[in-house]
This record gives structure tokens, C-alpha cells and sequence, in this order.
């Protein structure tokens, strides 16, 4: 048993680090965030070069079909650097896109073209078992109508890659189809969230959709592969920002005084941070050893919900701690910290949030 | 022990619900509704606190002499449910609750004749210079520094955190006078009749929710009168501490968090459980409901027995108590707002936030304000003196209360 990182791992923790360091630091993130784009091109195209758009498709598909662990030396830099570019969402569309060997996925490894995932649909659509969308049969072609909600990159993106519910028959299966942004009949509308990143509800009224257009009948077998891998990366990010936390709020804590005294030698003050390092510890614990079972191909329906569940709730409690433990500066838009806290609720929310994981937990073990 | 029910009330309570519904405008409704913060949205909150002055009830806790409403605590609390029941935004405090009682309890009459009413009209409002960036927790160090030149002080310094400075006309602060003795006995309380002396500047700080609510406010050789001291000169830590205790005490604040829970139910109705039914009948969901509510309730019943006066009351910290459980449950609801909006609560939605905007939300009401809300009560256990301190006072009274 060994949960380290390979020394190819650690050198790729290391180079985006390093790169993240020199230019995304909160600053610069911070007018990225804030241009009219809200997120930066540049950087994009800096992280396609060092290949890491590539990572998550396997190597038959003409990707670097990188394993769970390395996408956690990824994605726990990028998500203490809050990163507002549209990784997550890549993640989840490139994967399917390999599955159905579709050549636009080259475009989208270079990161010339986005592509977005429509497949939330609101308050959380934590399994698929729960997509409502349907797709109906019209002749040759398809009709989609319906909403999808807080389709990460949905507003950016050049290609949409909607899931919906195919009544065929009689079967019921989730299909995958490809549409252009600007097909008749889709409205987006997109926003910043909360944590920077980029997102849009997407609305379908009658489109149609060409034969051509359904990439797959039966979807859901790598759907939930795509969806596995974006919670790690959604965890692996929550992880670096509690890291990030941690370390922000030890030094604050031990410079900061009051009453004549770093205020860290204050009892009270002192056991939050003890107990902010055991629940980020905790976190990252889980985080890796799951990273090792995925790649193992031993990681259960059962793992990601802890994982999921765990890094929700303890992230909150490091985020909420670190405001804390800051008083009136942690409460302020010019420290990172309430933006690192803002990135961890976003990642709980997304792909089921820890209340609804939990539950799956106790759910799962009962049988 | 006695409590009132009698059918007299419920006429009362039919005069201010026929008043509640009819006198806001669209706008201060609508300022309730998109309220994210215990601070309500300036401009509609003071045009709202002026209509409730031509009524009578802008200050149901205040004295009748000087313009309260004369209630019984039953009737306060019919008030206050209906109030919030309706989201109407609640009244600023730092006037009403802080600096205006304070002048009741120990002003000069010239200072109650001169501050009271426009306090009571809704045309002063009074910013709380008390906080500075390094004396936060530890406010008897603060350095802010006023020195006589004959009726005069002139001030220099900084004060940080000074909610709606600039929104307000007038400020109350705490200045050092004497640096020679203990750090609390060289403090002085004086009030400010305006903000725009030459000299002080005010720069509002953005908060994680997007919205300046707080300010620094920089002295710079400001020149105010000697006349606006409270109390003696130096002595202005036992007049601070006096006005702490009207803001860290009760007044009836658990109607607003009952109405944390009737929205929560409300909204959970239309929201899945990701387990086959809503949230609103999920059985988990209930039983967290549920604890929630009881805790409310029996903050309201410890609240109910500060406001009427029982023994336990009197208590030194009782305001400490209340602040604390306060906060908490304020913290709580929060988190359960954004537990139920869940995805939806993540766009940023600054402009359909405002006031008079003409965006419209991407999803429900509480969709809108529940993130931003949870956000900025990230606050509550920290300002008002926070929480770790507010625990240390009470534990210094611990075997007392029993
Ligand atoms: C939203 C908001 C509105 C505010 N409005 C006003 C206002 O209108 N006017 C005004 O004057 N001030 C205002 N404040 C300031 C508020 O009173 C201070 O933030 C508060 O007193 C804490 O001080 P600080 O921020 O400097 O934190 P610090 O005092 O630096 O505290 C940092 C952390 O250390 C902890 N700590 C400090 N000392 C101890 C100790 N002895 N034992 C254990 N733990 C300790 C604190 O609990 C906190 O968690 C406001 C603050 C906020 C957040």
C-alpha cells in the first residue's frame, strides 16, 4: 500500500503549482474574475499546453489518460488558487465526447473549443437516475424541450452536449446529443457563481435535434464515469482550498494580536485551528485513498458518496473556521479567504452536496 | 406568571396587520424581500422608519415619554411577528437600539432634546465608531486620539468596520483622551454631528457578499466640539459598555427567526429530497426542522423572559447569552436556506438584488437571497463583540446563573 504520489505525479503537482504561482496569485485571479469574460483565455491556452486538457481522456482517444491520483496533483493546486477557468467542466464533457469518438475532442484538448456538459437540472441533479429531461422522437429527428440549470462553461461554450431521457419504446435510457450554442429554440443565460467560475441555464423549446446529433442512445455508463471523475476533481479542489485555509489562517492567527498577544495563544483560537488541521487532515486522507482505489478500479458508488459527503462537510467547517478565526477582515471580498470558503459551498452544492451523500451512505450500507 | 390572551389583543393584532399590509411601498416590501443582512437597504428602510414615526411605532421599545409605543410585551411581540411575517426590513439599529437608548439612560437633557427626535423621525442616522484595525476584540486599546484645543477636540485617527458610515449624518465613537493609566480609563464617548467635518474621510469596504456594508473612516485633524461628550472625559468605557448592552441585549428578534423557518417549509415544498420526495416531507429533513425550530423557541422563551422583566434577567451576562444564541441561530437558519436552494443559490445575482432593478431573479426569492445571506451571517458571531469573547464574560459568571 502506498499513497504517495509518483515522482511524475509530484513534478506535475509542482509545474502547476509553480505555474499558478506565477500567474494566477489572488490578485491577478481576482481581475480575471472581474473582466467582462470572467475568466482568461490566456491562462486556457497555458493550460492546454502543459497538457492537462488531456488528462483526463484516456490514451486510445488520443489523450494522456491520466490516472485518479493524477488528476488529484492537479485539480488540489487549482483549487487553491481558486481557478475560475472551465476545468471542471472539460472534465466532464471531454470524457464523453472520448466515449463516443467524436474528432471534436481535439479541438477541445488544444483548448480552442469548449465544450459544456448540460446535465444538471436544478437543485442539485445528484444522479442521473434523476434527469427529466426528454427527448422525443419526430420522424428522423428529436425534440428537446425542457431546462437545464448551472451548466458550467454553458454560456462559453462552443459545443453543448445535452443529456436527456430517451423514450424509446420500451426503453428508457439516457441518450447524449451534441448541439450548437446557437441552435432555434435554446436560450442560455449565464452568470458568474459565487466562486468565480462561469455557468448558464440553459433553456430547450422544441429544438431539434438531427439523427447525426445523437451521439450515443445509452449514455449512462460513462456518464457516471465523468461524473465519478469531476467529484474527485470537485473534492481534489475543495482539499487545496482547505489546505490553503489552514495555512492562511495559522499565519494569520499567530501574527494578528489582541490584548498584547498573537491571538492564536488564545485557547479558543488555538483548538479551532487544531480542529480546522484534523478535519482538513481527514479530508485529504480520504481524498487520497480514494484517488488509490479509483485507479486500483476498486472505488464503489459507496466511496465517492464519502468522499463527497466528507469533503462537503469538513470544507465547510475549515471555511466557516477560517472566517472566524479572521474577525472582520475574513468577512471582506480583498482577502481570499471568504473565496476560498465560496469555492468549497460551490463544489458541496455541485454534483449533490454532502446532506444528500451522507444519506446516500447510510442508504448504501443498509442493504 | 401570567401571560395574555385575552381577545383585546387580537384586535390589536388586527389594527397592525390592516397597517402592515396597506402603509409600505412597493419599494420598502421589496427591500424586505431582497434583504441578505440585518442591515437593511438605506434609502427604503429610512423612508419605511419615517412612516412608521407618523404612526407611533417606530420605537416600540423606547420609553413612551420619549416616543415609544407604551406596549405590553405581548403586544411587542404580535408586532414584531406580523413584521416579519410581511419581510418587512427591520429598522436600523445603531440609532433606534444603540446610541438613542443610550441617551435615555444617561444623556444630558440637552443631548435628549437635541438627538432624540430626529432619532425617533428616521432623519439622523448615527454610524457606531467604536472598532479600529488593530483594537477589534480588544477594544479598550483603541489609539484613535482626541486632544483639547480649548472647546474643542481634534481627532486623529482611524476607525474600521463602521457599518453604513456612509449612509449616515452623525456618529457615535469611542477616542482616547489619556494614555497614561489603564487602557479602559482613558477612553471618551463622543458624539458627531456629522461625518463630513474637514478632515474625515470615509472609504466603504466591499464584504465577501459583494456589498459594502462596512467603511474605514480616517481623522485626519478633525475638529469637533467638546459638547458632544457623553459622560465624563476619560470615562468613556463605562458608557461604552452601557451601549453594549442595548445592542447585545433582546428586543423581540425571535419572530425573525421563526420566519427563517416558515420560509425554509415554504420553499421546501417544491424542492426534491434526491431520495423520492420533497424536502418538505423527507424525514431527516423534518427531524433538523425541527430541532432548528425548538431551539428558536426556546430562545424565544429565554428573550420573552429578559423582555418581562424576570429575575433570571438580570443576569450581567444575560446580553452575552442572548448575543450568542442569537447569532447562532441566525447562522443556522442561514445555512438552511442555502441547504434547500442548494445549486440554485449559486449565481451571483448583484443586480437583481437591488432595489428598483429591473433584472429578474433566475429562480425563487429565497434562491435570490439565500446565498448572500448566509454569507454576510457569517458576521453575526463576530461583530457585537464576538462570540469567543461574549463566551469568556458569561463564563466568568458561570456558577452565578444556577
Ligand atoms: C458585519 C460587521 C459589522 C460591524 N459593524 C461595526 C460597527 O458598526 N461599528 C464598529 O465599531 N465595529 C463594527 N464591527 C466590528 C466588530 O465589532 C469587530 O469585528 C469585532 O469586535 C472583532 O474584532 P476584529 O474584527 O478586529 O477581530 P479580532 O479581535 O482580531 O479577532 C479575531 C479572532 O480572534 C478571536 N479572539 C480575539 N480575542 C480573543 C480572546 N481573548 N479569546 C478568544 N478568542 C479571541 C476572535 O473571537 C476572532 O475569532 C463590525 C464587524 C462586522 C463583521
Amino acid at each position: 500500500m502506498d499513497f504517495s504520489f509518483t515522482d511524475e505525479q509530484q513534478m506535475l503537482r509542482d509545474s502547476v503549482s509553480s505555474f499558478l504561482q506565477r500567474s494566477y496569485d489572488f490578485d491577478a485571479r481576482s481581475k480575471i474574475v472581474r473582466s467582462a469574460e470572467g475568466w482568461s483565455r490566456a491562462i486556457w491556452e497555458q493550460i492546454a499546453e502543459i497538457g492537462l486538457l488531456a488528462l483526463p481522456v484516456a490514451e486510445d482517444a488520443g489523450g494522456l489518460g491520466g490516472t485518479a491520483p493524477d488528476l488529484v496533483a492537479v485539480a488540489e493546486p487549482f483549487g487553491a488558487h481558486l481557478l475560475a477557468e472551465p476545468f471542471i467542466a472539460t472534465l466532464l464533457a471531454a470524457p464523453l465526447l472520448a466515449s463516443v469518438e467524436d474528432e471534436r475532442l481535439e479541438g477541445i484538448m488544444e483548448g480552442s473549443k469548449l465544450a459544456a456538459l448540460a446535465y444538471e437540472e436544478g437543485h442539485g441533479t445528484a444522479d442521473p437516475s434523476h434527469i427529466a429531461m426528454t427527448a422525443h422522437r419526430d420522424g428522423e429527428r428529436f425534440m428537446l424541450d425542457g431546462e437545464k440549470r448551472m451548466v458550467l462553461a454553458g454560456g462559453d461554450a462552443d459545443l453543448l452536449l445535452v443529456v436527456a431521457r430517451l423514450e424509446d419504446r420500451l426503453e428508457d435510457r439516457l441518450a447524449l446529443f451534441s448541439l450548437s450554442p446557437d441552435s432555434d429554440g435554446i436560450t442560455i443565460k449565464g452568470y458568474q457563481t459565487i466562486d468565480g467560475r462561469r455557468a448558464a441555464n440553459i433553456r430547450f423549446s422544441g429544438v431539434q435535434v438531427e439523427k447525426d446529433d445523437l451521439l450515443a442512445n445509452d449514455i449512462e455508463d460513462a456518464l457516471r464515469k465523468a461524473l465519478d471523475t469531476a467529484i474527485l476533481a470537485l473534492c481534489a479542489e475543495s482539499v487545496g482550498a482547505m489546505g490553503e485555509l489552514l495555512s492562511r489562517t495559522a499565519e494569520y492567527a499567530s501574527t494578528r494580536k489582541q490584548f498584547g498577544v498573537p491571538i492564536a495563544t488564545f485557547q479558543a483560537v488555538a483548538h479551532r485551528l487544531a480542529d480546522m488541521k484534523i478535519a482538513y487532515t481527514k479530508a485529504r486522507a480520504t481524498l487520497l485513498y480514494t484517488a488509490a482505489l479509483m485507479e486500483a478500479g476498486h472505488a464503489t458508488e459507496r466511496d465517492m458518496a464519502i468522499l463527497k459527503g466528507q469533503t462537503g462537510k469538513l470544507g465547510r467547517e475549515v471555511g466557516e473556521a477560517a472566517i472566524q478565526t479572521h474577525g472582520g477582515v475574513g468577512m471582506t471580498d480583498e482577502l481570499a479567504v471568504s473565496h476560498l470558503h465560496k469555492r468549497i459551498l460551490a463544489n458541496d452544492a455541485l454534483l449533490g452536496s454532502s446532506e444528500y451523500h451522507l444519506r446516500k451512505v447510510g442508504n448504501l450500507s443498509r442493504s | 406568571m401570567e401571560i395574555d390572551f385575552s381577545p383585546e389583543l387580537e384586535a390589536f393584532r388586527a389594527e397592525v396587520c390592516d397597517f402592515l399590509d396597506t402603509a409600505p411601498t412597493p419599494e420598502i416590501r421589496e427591500a424586505g424581500r431582497k434583504l441578505t443582512s440585518v442591515f437593511a437597504p438605506f434609502e427604503q428602510v429610512m423612508a419605511w422608519h419615517k412612516i412608521l414615526y407618523e404612526k407611533g411605532w417606530a420605537a416600540p421599545s423606547w420609553p413612551k415619554e420619549h416616543g415609544g409605543t407604551g406596549w405590553t410585551v405581548e403586544q411587542r411581540y404580535i408586532f414584531a411577528e406580523e413584521y416579519r411575517r410581511r419581510d418587512l426590513p427591520p429598522l436600523l439599529p445603531q440609532s433606534l437600539g444603540m446610541v438613542g437608548p443610550l441617551l435615555i439612560d444617561i444623556g444630558t437633557e440637552e443631548q435628549k432634546a437635541k438627538y432624540l427626535p430626529p432619532i425617533l423621525k428616521g432623519e439622523d442616522f448615527w454610524a457606531q465608531g467604536y472598532s479600529e484595525p488593530n483594537s477589534g476584540s480588544d477594544l479598550a486599546s483603541l489609539s484613535c486620539r482626541a486632544d483639547k484645543d480649548g472647546d474643542d477636540y481634534i481627532i486623529n485617527g482611524s476607525k474600521i468596520w463602521t457599518t453604513y458610515a456612509h449612509h449616515a449624518n452623525r456618529m457615535f465613537m469611542l477616542v482616547r483622551t489619556d494614555n497614561t493609566g489603564k487602557k479602559q480609563q482613558g477612553i471618551t464617548f463622543l458624539l458627531l454631528d456629522r461625518v463630513d467635518y474637514p478632515g474625515m474621510t470615509i472609504r466603504p469596504i466591499v464584504g465577501l457578499d459583494g456589498f459594502p456594508e462596512q467603511c474605514e473612516v480616517f481623522f485626519e485633524d478633525v475638529r469637533v466640539p467638546q459638547s458632544g461628550r457623553v459622560g465624563e472625559e476619560n470615562d468613556g468605557w463605562t458608557v461604552a459598555k452601557h451601549l453594549l448592552k442595548h445592542e447585545r441585549g433582546g428586543g423581540a428578534q425571535s419572530p425573525t427567526l421563526h420566519r427563517g423557518i416558515e420560509r425554509i417549509r415554504e420553499a421546501a415544498k417544491d424542492t426534491p429530497s434526491g431520495f423520492g420526495t420533497s424536502l418538505a416531507e423527507d424525514p431527516v429533513f423534518l427531524r433538523d426542522l425541527g430541532e432548528l425550530e425548538a431551539d428558536i423557541a426556546s430562545y424565544e422563551a429565554f428573550e420573552k423572559l429578559g423582555v418581562s422583566g424576570h429575575p433570571m434577567a438580570n443576569d450581567p451576562s444575560w446580553p452575552s447569552m442572548n448575543k450568542t444564541m442569537n447569532s447562532v441561530l441566525t447562522q443556522r437558519i442561514s445555512v438552511m436556506m442555502t441547504r434547500v436552494t442548494g445549486n440554485e443559490g449559486l449565481p451571483l445575482q448583484h443586480e437583481a438584488l437591488r432595489v428598483g432593478a429591473n433584472v429578474e431573479p433566475l429562480g425563487s426569492d429565497l434562491e435570490l437571497v439565500a446565498m448572500p445571506y448566509y454569507l454576510n451571517s457569517r458576521a453575526t458571531t463576530i461583530y457585537a463583540g464576538s462570540n469567543e469573547v461574549q463566551r469568556d464574560l458569561i463564563a466568568r459568571t458561570a456558577g452565578r446563573g444556577a
